[in-house]
C-alpha cells in the first residue's frame, strides 16, 4: 500500500542543522478523538522523525485541523496518546507554533508589523533590548523588512501571511503546525510562499506538520504524506501513507515533471477517487 | 457605511433649511406675525448673538457640560469596569444578570426626585442621574465588545503561552477598545440629553433651565436660539468624537474590511 521508491531516485535529506535522528519527535499513539457521540478520529498512529516534513490530506471533516490542536494541546484526545520529546503532550508548548490559514483574523491589526513578531517575543519573555535587532532579522527572513511600521490591515494577503510565519519562527519552534496556510492565496503567490517557506525550514531544520486539501502541494512539500479518512468508524484514520522521494531542494517546475511525483500524484488522486 | 460623505462636508445639504429660513422670515414680515410662541429667523439669530456676547449661554453651556461629562466620567468609568468585569468572568455575568435586568429599565429621569431629595439643587444631583443613565449602555456595551473579541485571537494567544494578566492587556482590551470607544461616544449624547432633561425638569442651571426661562419670560426668540445652540453643541461634540475616533482606530478599521 505504501507507494515504493523508484530505485534510480537518489534521497536527499534536507539540510539540517539537527541531524535527522532515530529516535522520533512526534508520536500519535493510537489516537481516538470523539465530539459527543461522534468519533472524529479512530485508531490513529504515525511517528515524525526530527526535521520531517509530513503533510496530511483528506475530506473535509476528517480531522485534518483536530489532529494539529491535538498536538498544540488546545483539544486532549479521548483515547490513546500524543506525544512530544517522549512526553505526553498536556498544553501549548513554547517550541510548537501554528500558523492558521485566516492570516487577516490570526494578526493583531491594532500593532505594525514588527509589534506583531513583537508579541512572540514578549511572550518568550525575550528582554526589551534584544527584541528590536530579532525582530528586524525575523522579518528580513520573510522578506518584510521594509514594511516593519506597516499595519497588517495594509498590507496583501501574501504578506500578512508571511508576517504570521515570522511570528511564529520569533518562537524558535522544534515543531511548525500550519493548517492550511496557503489555501486563501492565489497560485502565483502560493507557489512563491511555498519555497520560501521551504527554505526557511531546511536552514532551521524544523519538524513541520502541514495540512492541504491541495494533493500537489502535499507531494511537492512533504517527505511524508498522510491521507486520513472521513467518518473512520472502526477503520483506522489513516487511510494511506505516501513516502515522497524527490530530491530537495525541490523547484516548482522540474519537481512537479519528476516521474515520481507525477506517479505519487496519480496514486494521491486514485485514493481521493476510492475513498470518495 | 459611506465615509466619503462623513468625511466631506457637503454645502447641498445646507440648501434646504436656508431656503425654509427664509421663507419663514419673508412670511413672518410679510403677515407681521407678533407671537408668545414663534420667531423670526433674524430675531434668534439676534438673540443668540446677544446671549453669546453677554456670556450667559457660555456660562449656561459650561454648567451644562461640566454636569454632563462629570456625570458620563462616574457613570461611564463605573460602566466601564463593571462591562470589563462581567465581560471577562462568566460567573460573575451569572450572578449580576437578574439584578441588572431589574435596575436598567428604570427611567432614569424617575430618579429625579430622589436625587434632589439627596443633594438638593446642582450640579450633584444633576451628575447622580446623568452617571445613572450612562452606567447601562456603557456596562452593556463593554461587554459585547468583550465577547466579540475574535476568538482565534485568544487560540494565538494561548499558543504563544501569554499568561492572563498579558492576555487581557496586550489582547482583550486592545481588540475592545474600538467598540468601547463607540460606546462612549454614544455615552456621550446620552449624557448632554440626561443634563438638558434634568435642568428642564428640576435642576436651575444650565442650557435646560435658560429654556424654561426663556419659555415662562415670553421670549421665544431666545428660546429658539438657546434650542439652536443646544444642537450645534451635541453635533460638535460627536463630529469631535467622531473624528478622533477615525483617527485612534483607522487600522483596526482598515483590517475590518479584509475577507
Amino acid at each position: 500500500m505504501v507507494a515504493q521508491p523508484r530505485a534510480n531516485l537518489t534521497v536527499v535529506q534536507p539540510v539540517n542543522v539537527q541531524p535527522v535522528t532515530a529516535a522520533p519527535l512526534i508520536v500519535f499513539d493510537r489516537v481516538v478523538l470523539d465530539f459527543g457521540p461522534l468519533r472524529i478520529i479512530n485508531e490513529l498512529s504515525f511517528t515524525m522523525k526530527r526535521g520531517e516534513f509530513v503533510c496530511v490530506i483528506g475530506p473535509s471533516g476528517c480531522g485534518k485541523t483536530t489532529l494539529l490542536r491535538l498536538l498544540t494541546g488546545l483539544v486532549k484526545p479521548t483515547g490513546g496518546e500524543v506525544r512530544h520529546n517522549g512526553s505526553p503532550v498536556n498544553g501549548p508548548a513554547h517550541d510548537v507554533a501554528i500558523v492558521f490559514q485566516d492570516y487577516a483574523k490570526a494578526l493583531l491589526p491594532w500593532r505594525t508589523v514588527a509589534g506583531n513578531v513583537s508579541l512572540a517575543l514578549e511572550a518568550a519573555k525575550v528582554p526589551k533590548a534584544e527584541r528590536a535587532d530579532r525582530i528586524h532579522a525575523l522579518l528580513a527572513k520573510v522578506g518584510l523588512a521594509a514594511h516593519a511600521h506597516k499595519y497588517p490591515g495594509q498590507l496583501s494577503g501574501g504578506m500578512q501571511q508571511r508576517l504570521q510565519i515570522a511570528r511564529c519562527l520569533a518562537q524558535e519552534p522544534a515543531v511548525l503546525l500550519m493548517d492550511e496556510p496557503f489555501g486563501a492565496l492565489d497560485a502565483m503567490t502560493r507557489q512563491t510562499l511555498q519555497d520560501e517557506m521551504l527554505q526557511l525550514v531546511a536552514g532551521s531544520g524544523t519538524t513541520v506538520l502541514f495540512i492541504t486539501h491541495d494533493l500537489e502541494e502535499a507531494i511537492y512539500l512533504g517527505d511524508t504524506v498522510l491521507a486520513l479518512r472521513a467518518g473512520p468508524g472502526e477503520r483506522s484514520s489513516l487511510a494511506q501513507r505516501f513516502d515522497v522521494h524527490l530530491p530537495r531542494p525541490r523547484d516548482q517546475l522540474s519537481t512537479r515533471e519528476e516521474p515520481e511525483f507525477l506517479h505519487l500524484r496519480r496514486l494521491a488522486f486514485e485514493h481521493v477517487k476510492d475513498t470518495r | 457605511m459611506s465615509t466619503a460623505a462623513h468625511r466631506r462636508f457637503d454645502l447641498r445639504g445646507l440648501v434646504l433649511p436656508l431656503v425654509l429660513l427664509a421663507l419663514a422670515e419673508a412670511a413672518m414680515r410679510i403677515s407681521h406675525t407678533e407671537s408668545d410662541t414663534l420667531a423670526r429667523p433674524s430675531d434668534v439669530a439676534r438673540a443668540l448673538w446677544e446671549a453669546l456676547r453677554d456670556g450667559t449661554v457660555l456660562v449656561a453651556s459650561a454648567q451644562t457640560l461640566g454636569a454632563a461629562l462629570g456625570g458620563l466620567a462616574l457613570g461611564g468609568g463605573l460602566g466601564l469596569l463593571a462591562g470589563l468585569w462581567f465581560g471577562l468572568s462568566t460567573r460573575a455575568e451569572r450572578w449580576s444578570l437578574l439584578s441588572v435586568e431589574l435596575l436598567r429599565p428604570v427611567p432614569s429621569v424617575a430618579l429625579i426626585p430622589i436625587a434632589m431629595l439627596v443633594y438638593g439643587f446642582g450640579f450633584r444631583m444633576e451628575i447622580a442621574v446623568v452617571a445613572f443613565t450612562c452606567f447601562w449602555p456603557m456596562m452593556l456595551l463593554t461587554q459585547a465588545a468583550l465577547r466579540q473579541v475574535e476568538p482565534r485571537l485568544f487560540e494565538v494567544a494561548r499558543v504563544l503561552g501569554l499568561g492572563i494578566t498579558e492576555r487581557v492587556s496586550k489582547i482583550v482590551l486592545p481588540a475592545a477598545a474600538p467598540r468601547v470607544f463607540v460606546a462612549f461616544r454614544l455615552g456621550v449624547g446620552i449624557a448632554l440629553v440626561v443634563a438638558v432633561t434634568v435642568e428642564i425638569a428640576a435642576n436651575p442651571q444650565g442650557l435646560g433651565f435658560g429654556l424654561m426661562s426663556a419659555q415662562q419670560n415670553l421670549r421665544p426668540d431666545l428660546m429658539f436660539a438657546l434650542l439652536l445652540w443646544v444642537g450645534a453643541l451635541g453635533w460638535a461634540l460627536s463630529a469631535g468624537l467622531l473624528l478622533i475616533e477615525r483617527h485612534l482606530f483607522r487600522h483596526t478599521r482598515a483590517q475590518g474590511g479584509n475577507p
